[in-house]
Parts: C-alpha cells; structure tokens; sequence
C-alpha cells in the first residue's frame, strides 16, 4: 500500500542552516493496517508525517528517498502533479492544529467546493454539495454544517469537519497528526471513534497515526514506530512496543507514562533525564547516547543500524535483544 | 442576520454619538474665543462716531440678527436648524456670497481629489505589501525601506517634492489650480485635459503617501496568514498556491480596513494641506482664505463638512467590515 525507503527530508533555516528532521526513515504499511508513531516533541514526527506527503515547501526540503503508494514512486514526480493526484487523492493528512486549520472567513462548502476543484474543475458545485452532504451525514455530521463559517463551530465539531474534508476525495492513506491532542477528552473519544469508523468502512485503507500519548496509540493502531532525533528507534507490533520495548529510549518512553493496564498500578513513573540532542550537528554515534543509561564506549563511534529480529520488529541499539531484557529486569529489581 | 443587524444598529449608534459630539464642538469651540464678533463688526462700522446710544443701537440691531443675546441653548437649537436647512450663513471674506454657496463649489473638488486618491493608494499599497510578503527576497528588501520612507513623509512634503521635480524642473505639469486659469469651466475637452493634467500632481501626491504606509501594514499582516495552519492545511490538500494567496489577501485585508477607518481622519487633514500647496480649488484653499480672512462663518461650516465625511467614511468602512468577516456576526450573536 504505502512504502517509504530511507526518506531524508531537511528544515533550511534562515541563516542556510541544515537540519535533518528525518533521517533515513523507512516503513511499509499493508491495507487495511494502522501505524502508530510516537516520541517526544522535537523528535521529527510532525515533519515525518508532512513529508510522507511527497509535497514540499520551505523551509522544509527533500534530500534523498523514496515513497511508493499502490506502486507509483511519488518522489520522482512533478510537485504540480503530486498535487493534482496524489495529495488529497491517495494521501491525505489531518493537521496538528485543526482548530485554526480552516480559512476563518470562509464557508466550510465553499472550502469543499476548492479543495474537489483543485484536483476536478469540472465537477459542478452541485454535484460537490452532494457529495459533501452524504459524506457529513455518513460520518455523523449534521449538514447544515456545511453552510457554515469555522467560528460557527465548537471545537471537537470543528475537528471532526476537518477530517471529513481530508477524506472527501476518498484518499487510500490518511495521515493524521496529533488529531485529538488539543481537544477535551469528550471530542478526543468522539474523534477516535471517528478515525476508527474512516477504517472499518473502508472509507480510508491505511492509517498513520501520530501522537506523544502513547496511551492512545496503544488502543488505536495496529504496530508503533518510536522516533528520536529524526530517527526510527524502535518499531513493533502495539502490545509488544508497550509491554516489551527493546530500545533504551523506548523503554524510558514507556516508563514514563501511565497505560491503564492491569499489573502496572505499582510501576512508578521515571522521567528521561536529559534533552535531546541539536539536530544542526547531532552526534556521531548513537543520538541517544547522552541520555542512556546502559551506554557504552562503542556507542559514541559510528552510526548505530537498525537490527532486523526475526519477528518483524526491529531496534536500533548496539546491544543484543536478550542483553536489554535482562539490564531492563535487573533495573526493576 | 440577526448578528449583522446588531453589528449595523450597534455602528449606526456610535455614529449617531460622534455625530452629535461633532456637532457640539463646532458650536461651542468658536463661542469660547475670546472677543465678542458682534462687537468686532460694531466698531468696524461706528469708526468716528461719538453718539454712545447710537452705536448701541447699531451693537442691539447686530446681536439680534446674529441671535448672540439669546442664551446659548437657544442659540444651538437655532444653529443645529440652520445647518439642517443648509444655511450656514454669510461669508465675511467672500461677501456677499453665502457659506453653502461658497463650499459646494469647492467641496467637489476635494470629494474627486481625495477618495480616488486614498482609495487607489490603499488598494495599490496593499497589493504591494501583500506581494512582498509572498515573494520576499529581492522585491521585498527594496520596497520596504522605500515604503518606511515614504509613509513617514507628510502629504504636503510629497506635494512640494512633486512639485519640484514634475512642475518645476521637468515642466511635465502645471504648477497649481484646478485647471487653467485662462479657461472657463464647460464640458469642451480642452477643459476635461485641463482638469486632468492639474489633477495628476495633486492626486499622485495623496496616492504615494497613502501606498507607503499601508504596504507596511499588509506585508506584516500577510506574513502572519501565511504562516497560519490554514494555509498549509490547504497546500495539503492540493488547492493551488493561487488559490490560497486569495485566501491570505482577503484576511490580510480585514485588519486594513480598520486600519483605513482609523487613519482616514488624519490622511484627508494632511491631503487638504496639499490641496494648499498646489492652489487646487478645494476645501483645503478654501479653509486657508477663511482663516487668512477671519471668516468664522466658513471656518465653522467647513471643519464640520469635513468632520461628517470623516464620519461617515468611517461609518461606511466599518459596515462593509461586517460583510466582510464572518467573525463579527458571530459574536455579535452571542
């Protein structure tokens, strides 16, 4: 479905400054499969979902990799035709601040009607009111919505419409960033429900979804990716990436926030000391490094690989699978 | 429509008290001049005579005419009927014309000159300011520096380098009036080129002024929409740039026309003085020959001409803001 092989995509400040804000990051999502990725603000993931998108402008720029959707490379392609067909058509994202995300002076039908002309000018405005009312109604948003203004609408309503413009072109990927995290818990469970009903009526066929509230991810998605300073560190199937996590950072990500589960009550919350590393010149070894626990002289020498396990699940640490589990259970004790 | 309806009263109310503020100052703040203008003409008029019941009879005749030795009340109530009526009276310095004569053959001068003149200059600096933001680089490092420049110079020191450099050194146009003086106004075309080629200096002068500041403020309000998530929202979405830069020019703009509301006081007070400087036949001459002539009269009617197209600019501005933004009916509705 959707393939990306080691995207490197860079920020270009104003003083000509580079700053790899994905690094080499590869992942493959299957039909019908949901991705969740996490990691601490500034750990790239907000820039990994724009440029999953294949649509660049400043200050963010691509450097080297590519995206493959249903078999087309997107990276090679025109910025203009990405566009007109893939932007919206076969990926679509939901944006971090989806509160401001919509023109204030315009009407949410008005809005519809540019984003279906953008990719089809010939389709007529009736056609799109249509097309737009049955998808509002589907999904459980009143029509009248459609009639008006974003300031018109609460919050978590304010939200939902925004998803279900980001599906109106029926897109084979959705990107969502952050989608319920400025919301009150209430329209955060309304919203979910929202994302989860977009894949099980098959009006999206794959999901990413991007969060810091691990919690979230864990109910939500299929398999976790966890990120740090641009970089994939650890990627597994959900229960596993919350319940045995191999990379360092993973585990001091797990342990310091609460999952509800049953068993953990007692497990007292750690925080990870430290800050994470500048990305204008990040460390030559591991980018963890500064912040491990378990860091050893080797670490600091040479960019750390990824470790493919036999599973699926992969890390990237210079320490053996087994070793970890053992260090993380001597810890516990 | 409930929330416009509200907007619109709760405008037309504030225009309604300003309006009457207006109309109070312009009573009052002549009346508390020092020196009696009664007295002033009496002894103009009694020059060598020495019969004191006389020239107190003289002083009584004049006082009643002008209603001085009514009380004040009275007196406004009387003033406010007069004004309604369009009879503000004689001219001293014009004599025997009448003020309302006086002023409406000159206010259309100043009507023509200055709406065109603050209207284009609004329109061209916006689009300048907002071209600025989106493109940057070159364009946008040369026109703002040029524009803090511009914008910081009064209208009358632009008329005056105008002047210089077009009327002066180049002789492209002529150097003052409204049109020639050895015309005769009709609707021949030499008359219209006439018109036209005094209007060009005057005009320019006013569209430069207003251009400098306004692109400052849209350039900065620009920059602010497009870094709004909106904006990338829609980038996202595939609409093309063209389409969002509409986007951003329309809700740039909003803040502009309050902008333009609050400094169209001030513009049209400094577009008056150039009006001076060029002897174009508008309000502006006509208030400098008023208090050149100690004309009370004409100095009253026109500052309060001029304060009600203020107003009403104002007013006007602010009900098309209320089309404009959606905002406004929304918590308006509240």
């Amino acid at each position: 479905m959707l393939e990306v092989r080691e995207l490197t995509t860079k920020y270009i400040t104003r003083f000509k400054e580079d700053i790899y804000a994905v690094d080499h990051v590869s992942l493959k999502i299957e039909e019908g499969r949901s991705l969740g990725i996490a990691g601490e603000s500034g750990c790239g993931k907000s820039t990994l979902a724009l440029s999953l998108m294949g649509y660049y402008f400043p200050p963010l720029h691509y450097t080297s990799g590519d995206i493959i959707i249903d078999g087309t490379n997107i990276s090679g392609m025109k910025a203009d035709d990405v566009r007109k067909s893939i932007l919206g058509r076969e990926i679509a994202y939901i944006p971090q601040a989806a509160l401001n995300a919509l023109n204030p002076t315009q009407k949410i039908i008005r809005f519809i009607e540019d984003v279906v002309k953008a990719h089809d000018p010939t389709v007529t405005k009736d056609e799109i009111y249509e097309m737009a009312r049955g998808l509002f109604e589907s999904l459980g948003l009143p029509a009248e919505v459609l009639q008006k203004y974003p300031v018109e609408l609460s919050g978590g309503m304010k939200q939902r419409t925004v998803i279900a413009i980001s599906v109106i072109l029926r897109p084979q990927v959705l990107i969502a960033d952050e989608p319920s995290s400025a919301l009150d818990v209430t329209s955060q469970k309304m919203v979910i429900k929202m994302l989860r009903n977009l894949m099980d009526n098959g009006y999206v066929k794959a999901m990413i979804f991007i969060t810091h509230e691990l919690p979230l991810l864990y109910n939500v998605t299929d398999d976790i990716m966890v990120m740090y300073a641009g970089q994939i560190v650890e990627k597994a199937p959900a229960h596993e990436a919350v319940f045995d996590p191999l990379h360092p950072y993973s585990k001091g990500l797990m342990g310091s926030i609460i999952v509800p589960e049953e068993g953990l009550r007692d497990v007292k919350l750690a925080a990870i000391p430290g800050t994470p590393p500048n990305l204008k010149n990040p460390p030559k070894g591991c980018r963890f490094a500064a912040r491990c626990k378990y860091v050893r002289p080797e670490c600091r020498v040479q960019s750390i690989q990824l470790r493919e396990l036999e599973n699926g699940r992969s890390y990237r640490c210079v320490i053996g699978e087994d070793e970890l589990r053992e260090l993380y259970a001597r810890e516990a004790e | 429509m409930k929330g416009y309806r509200n907007y619109f009263l709760n405008k037309l109310l504030w225009f309604l008290v300003t309006l009457v503020a207006a109309f109070i100052l312009n009573f009052i703040l002549p009346r508390l001049m020092p020196g009696d203008p009664v007295a002033a003409i009496v002894s103009r008029l009694a020059q060598g005579m020495s019969n004191t019941s006389g020239v107190q009879a003289i002083y009584e005749q004049y006082a009643e005419q002008f209603g001085t030795n009514k009380p004040m009340l009275e007196q406004f109530v009387l003033y406010m009927r007069n004004v309604f009526q369009g009879d503000f009276g004689f001219s001293f310095s014009q004599y025997p014309r009448t003020v309302a004569d006086v002023i409406s053959s000159s206010i259309w001068w100043t009507v023509g000159l200055q709406f065109p003149a603050i209207i284009i200059g609004w329109l061209i600096g916006n689009t300048l300011g907002a071209l600025a933001a989106y493109r940057r680089g070159t364009f946008d490092k040369v026109l703002m520096p040029i524009s803090i420049f511009v914008s910081n110079l009064p209208a009358f020191g632009m008329a005056v380098i105008m002047l210089v450099i077009f009327a002066v050194t180049l002789r492209w146009f002529p150097t003052s009036g409204g049109y020639g003086f050895d015309l005769i106004p009709n609707f021949s075309w030499k008359f219209i080129w006439s018109v036209f080629i005094h209007y060009q200096l005057p005009f320019w002068s006013i569209v430069l002024i207003t251009i400098g500041g306004q692109a400052i403020g849209m350039r900065s309000m620009s920059i602010y929409e497009l870094n709004a998530d909106y904006v990338k929202y829609s980038r996202l979405l595939g609409i093309k740039d063209r389409k969002i830069v509409g986007y951003v020019f329309r809700n740039a703009m909003l803040p502009q026309i309050t902008g333009l509301a609050l400094s169209i006081g001030t513009m049209v007070g400094g577009a008056l003085v150039a009006e001076i400087i060029f002897s174009y036949p508008g309000l502006g001459s006509t208030i400098l020959t008023a208090v050149l002539g100690q004309d009370y009269p004409l100095i009253s009617a026109t500052t309060l001409i001029i304060t009600l197209m203020v107003l009403l600019a104002n007013f006007l501005l602010e009900i098309a803001y209320g089309f404009l933004d959606p905002r406004i009916k929304a918590a308006q509705a509240d």
